[in-house]
């Protein structure tokens, strides 16, 4: 192992350590774990009387010996839509406080000036701290995958198959993905503020505009969204019926979808639900498929993702070794 | 001398920017809101003149405007979202930097040097948040009677006026819970980052996680004006429903429904018990920074990051 890779490890598993300390961040891992909990649970108690009809029907089925039997129409994945919501909220205000704790704590402590007296470069620092807080993001959405999961067994009393644990790992990895691009906001916005606060408060105007503000507008600019129950079934058309008419509103329809799509998060949640099955219409799709249908959600998840990496090892280069400040 | 505190800390949020930000934000939010309710209503009209073109051609009779259902004050229903999302995260900022300044410059070790009780000293404090944001949503209320003006081209009635005045009012109400959690975590903690981390937290609870426990409502499911009632027939929801009286963000949103006349209207009993726990709410995190102002330790450093 060459000597900067033994530094960028050693400078991973010190992040690694120190996040784990963190109060806060136990905290704000017991908010999302609860949650999650909760909205799982809640969605699993009426999938569990489905499954028991379809049991039902199945047994029904095969008493009367009948060779061709439907396959169950429920998707137990669709039940982790609460805890991707959670992870896309609370899981970025948490990526966003370890960024900004990365860089406060060695200022605070004023052992930044120690770790540059070394031969650390400040792309090894940047890579280390990145390759930490990645280990600590992937820990946390495996719990709470794993939590999602195991609830939806036992309260669902729906196991996930092989097929379906592959794209939840997907949508996991997407997840992890999500939260190290707020990790760096988190961080770049700490190391380019004398004050560190302020830098976290800068973050998390960036979290406000990108997680809730712009897919609200998207969401509430959406024609159909307009009424409680849905304007084109208040006005008795089908689905025909509000295709043709949307025609006559591509503009409206075309900002909306910018609008949209200038969000990070909501590349993330159209990816994570089409690969939870969420949306109806990626139901019976094959996993190549699905891959194929949400290319221009994962290449904007990686675009932003790269941009920002870049920029924080940018950011870490420049960073001051001697403190500038101390409030 | 409390009014001496509040002059002060009014000046100082304005000398460091804080006023002109939260000023901007909320008027610029308050214009969003309006340019949605003008495009909802532009939309809603759009739409509905082409169903009626594509339903004739099929020979089927023309649905009633849905936009005839829709109130006045409707073209508002955005803010009812805003608040509650934007405002109070700006209201904990607001909080806390009233609090945390007088730590981090030293000026909290001077000040109780002079004839000043640290009960004066705090009310002053508190006074001096809930004029900015009193003044902030004044100004927004402006903003919202424009937009009425001009999306729905006549000056809006006195009622409505009054509902507009009691909707900023009971909102104040609502922020001032929020600078007080600011407050209160800067009073209760030891580091800056801690205290404001410990406000975001009491947001996600009180905006997001509270309102799943007690009716099922999902995240993005908050972001959305126009929500179908989640379903809560389980028996986990017979539970946790009891504590629904108590979730602010629920109570906020339902009587904002009643003033605005975007929900069903309600006896006027049942819109007091609605806003009884944020008056409640205001009452004890008073007392709370009030209690925790006299044991905090103004003497520690400027250096708690």
């Amino acid at each position: 192992m060459s000597d900067s890779r033994r530094r960028v490890l050693a400078l991973a598993r010190h992040e690694f350590r120190a996040a784990a300390r963190s109060r806060i961040l136990l905290v704000l891992l017991g908010i999302l774990v609860t949650v999650t909990i909760v909205s799982v649970y809640v969605a699993a108690v009426d999938h569990r009387s489905l499954v028991a009809d379809y049991a039902a029907y199945r047994a029904a089925a095969q008493n009367q010996g009948l060779d061709r039997i439907a396959p169950s129409p429920l998707q137990p994945l669709s039940l982790l839509r609460g805890a991707l919501e959670y992870l896309e909220i609370i899981g970025a205000v948490i990526a966003i406080t370890l960024g900004y704790l990365t860089v406060s704590r060695e200022r605070a402590n004023r052992t930044l000036t120690l770790i540059r007296s070394r031969p650390v470069t400040g792309n090894e620092l940047a890579t280390g701290s990145l390759l930490g807080a990645v280990g600590v993001i992937a820990t946390l959405v495996a719990v709470t995958t794993l939590v999602g999961v195991v609830c939806v067994g036992l309260v669902g009393n729906d196991w996930i198959n092989a097929a379906q644990s592959v794209k939840l790992l997907l949508a996991s990895g997407a997840a992890i993905l999500y939260m190290t691009a707020f990790y760096c906001v988190g961080a770049i916005a700490t190391s380019n503020t004398k004050v560190a606060a302020n830098g976290l408060m800068i973050a998390l105007g960036i979290w406000l505009l990108v997680v809730l503000i712009l897919p609200q507008l998207g969401d509430t600019l959406d024609a159909d969204n307009q009424i409680p129950g849905g304007l084109f079934k208040a006005l008795t058309l089908d689905r025909a019926g509000e295709t043709e008419i949307l025609k006559h509103f591509s503009t409206y329809e075309n900002t909306r979808i910018t609008i949209e799509e200038a969000s990070f998060a909501k590349h993330f949640e159209r990816f994570a639900f089409a690969m939870t099955e969420v949306q109806d219409k990626y139901r019976g799709f094959s996993l190549t498929s699905l891959l194929n249908e949400k290319r221009n959600d994962i290449g904007w998840m990686i675009a932003y993702s790269i941009a920002l990496i870049a920029a924080l090892r940018f950011s870490f280069r420049r960073q001051p070794t001697i403190p500038q400040e101390t409030t | 001398m409390i009014t001496t505190i509040a002059v002060q800390q009014v000046r100082g949020l304005m000398r460091q920017r804080v006023f002109v930000v939260l000023l901007v934000t909320m008027l610029a939010m308050t214009a969003l809101a309006g340019v949605l309710g003008w495009s909802s209503h532009h939309t809603i009209v759009g739409v509905y003149d082409e169903a009626v073109k594509l339903l004739a051609s099929r020979g089927l009779p023309a649905p009633p405007n849905p936009f005839l259902l829709k109130p006045t004050l409707s073209l508002l229903s955005n803010m009812v979202v805003y608040i509650p999302l934007i405002g109070s995260l700006l209201a904990v900022v607001l909080g806390h930097l009233s609090v945390v300044d007088d730590e981090a410059n030293g000026i909290g070790r001077l000040i109780f040097s002079r004839r000043l009780t640290r009960t004066q000293y705090i009310v002053g404090k508190m006074c001096g948040a809930a004029v900015v944001l009193a003044f902030v949503l004044a100004a927004s209320l402006l903003v919202s009677w424009l937009s009425l003006i001009i999306v729905n081209r006549s000056l809006p009635a006195g009622a409505d006026l009054g509902r507009l005045a009691a909707f900023y009012t009971l909102s104040w109400l609502y922020l001032m819970v929020f600078a007080l959690i600011g407050m209160v975590t800067v009073l209760a903690t030891r580091r800056r980052s801690l205290a404001l981390l410990s406000a975001m937290g009491a947001w996600l609870v009180i905006t997001f996680a509270v309102p799943q426990i007690t009716s099922g409502l999902r995240p993005t499911q908050s972001l959305n004006p126009i929500v179908d009632p989640a379903g809560t027939s389980q028996a986990f929801f017979r539970y946790t429903s009891n504590i629904r009286p108590y979730s602010l963000v629920e109570q906020y949103k339902a009587v904002s429904g009643t003033i605005l006349r975007t929900a069903a209207t309600e006896p006027t009993g049942d819109t007091v018990r609605h806003i009884a726990p944020l008056v409640a709410a205001v009452v004890a995190l008073v007392v709370a920074v009030v209690v925790l102002v006299q044991r905090h330790d103004y003497s520690r450093g400027s250096s708690n990051e």
